[in-house]
């Protein structure tokens, strides 16, 4: 880490907001988190991108409540 | 046949430290220490112990670092427990990987009249927590302990051995440093601990980027632990194991709790990003496979807690063979050979 930290303290306070913002997904999360669950059920596969779709969802939602708390902040 | 016995009696008996010092060409090893250059066979090195000392010493120098110790204190708690329940005082005491002294705050000075405290953070030493028994810090690792044979009465360890990388050699350590008739009390993470985080990972991982790879320190099994402590020369072993569950708002704050524990990864073939998107699936998947009724996320922490004691003609042996007196047959009347012993007595 660097003498102040300036890099590593604003990494962190992106990442600090990444919980709130998720709980404003929580559908979306619940849905992702339903398909990554289902296929390791006995008879599924788990391979690259199975749940594309869900995390799409997921992570346009997330931006998007990243941007209101944006637009809220400044 | 002969021959081959001698051998075999060589390799068994650590070699005296003159011996040693004669084979290594010269080179000064202090005498009574333990004889250096003699790594177990396969002994790995899979953890980055500078790395690790780094991490150590910037979580010690935090702004609050009580608000981390939880786990410790409750883990060190326990273990002096375990110190209570040995009906015996000792005079001389040593903390291996102490951290910030989590156990000797629980002791009094009359069952521990002195106590060393090693860490390889300098920082959390510094920040000790106040105790009563007398202390001396030293500045140690755990695999290098620079202190004599037959030293102390009691050496206790919490939830620091995970990290070291040579275990066999670091148990043997501890007990060549132990009195004859000396105990040693240890609590190690257990083979269970975060594997709600290790799975969400590894799933999230795998869907999200096609593979995965290790985020978790691997832990020993408690078979190996017990097999461990008998290599290393401990008699009259105890393990056992207890579960801890904290409960977290999510994977994140369990991620920034681990870090300010000193916890965080320093495994040599550990990656060294983790995207954010892997980040956020892996606490949708947490979530959702892992969670309470009230929306909180479970993480366990298994605790192997074992007690090993060096060996003196005092202790108790196994019985001779033939010996007995009593056969197993006759175990249902073991009610009428009691009342018939204490007749007697």
């Amino acid at each position: 880490m660097s003498a102040n930290g300036a890099v590593w303290g604003r990494v962190r306070s992106r990442l600090r907001a990444f919980p709130e913002r998720l709980a404003a997904c929580g559908a979306e999360a619940a849905a992702y988190g339903r398909c990554v669950q289902a296929s390791t059920a006995p008879g599924g596969r788990l391979s690259k991108d199975v749940c594309a779709r869900e995390f799409e969802a997921l992570r346009s939602c997330f931006a998007a409540a990243a941007k209101r708390t944006l637009k809220g902040s400044s | 046949m002969l021959r081959q016995a001698r051998l075999w009696r060589l390799w068994r008996r650590p070699p005296a430290a003159r011996v040693l010092a004669a084979n290594l060409g010269g080179r000064e090893v202090a005498s009574g220490v333990f004889p250096l250059g003699n790594t177990s066979p396969g002994a790995l090195n899979i953890f980055d112990r500078n790395l690790k000392r780094k991490q150590k010493n910037w979580a010690a120098q935090q702004p609050e670092p009580m608000k981390f110790d939880y786990l410790r204190e409750e883990v060190g708690n326990r273990i002096a427990d375990r110190i209570y329940d040995i009906s015996r005082d000792f005079t001389l005491a040593l903390d291996v990987g102490c951290g910030r002294g989590y156990i000797a705050q629980h002791l009094n000075k009359e069952t521990v009249g002195k106590f060393f405290q090693t860490d390889i953070a300098e920082n959390a030493l510094k920040n000790s927590l106040e105790t009563e028994i007398p202390t001396v810090s030293v500045l140690a690792d755990e695999e290098f302990l620079p202190f004599r044979e037959n030293t102390f009465d009691l050496v206790v360890s919490s939830l620091s051995l995970h990290w070291v990388n040579d275990l066999p050699r670091a148990l043997e350590q501890i007990h060549y440093v132990l009195k004859p008739n000396g105990v040693f009390v240890g609590a190690m993470f257990g083979g269970d601990t975060l594997y709600e985080l290790r799975c969400s990972l590894q799933l999230a991982e795998t869907e999200r980027e096609g593979g995965f790879s290790p985020h978790i320190s691997p832990f020993t099994a408690v078979n190996d632990l017990g097999h461990l402590l008998g290599r290393a020369g401990f008699n009259t072993l105890t393990v056992d194991t207890d579960e801890i569950q904290v409960n977290y708002p999510g994977m994140f704050e369990l991620m920034e709790d681990l870090q300010g524990m000193g916890e965080s990864n320093c495994s040599w073939n550990r990656k060294a990003l983790l995207h954010r998107e892997t980040m956020l699936a892996a606490a949708a998947v947490y979530r959702e496979m892992y969670r309470n009724e009230d929306g909180s996320v479970p993480a366990t922490y298994q605790i192997y807690y074992m007690i090993g004691w060096k060996y003196h003609d005092s202790q108790a042996r196994p019985a001779e063979r033939g010996s007995a007196t009593v056969s197993f047959g006759e175990l249902g009347k073991l009610n009428n050979l009691m009342s018939q012993t204490e007749k007697s007595q």
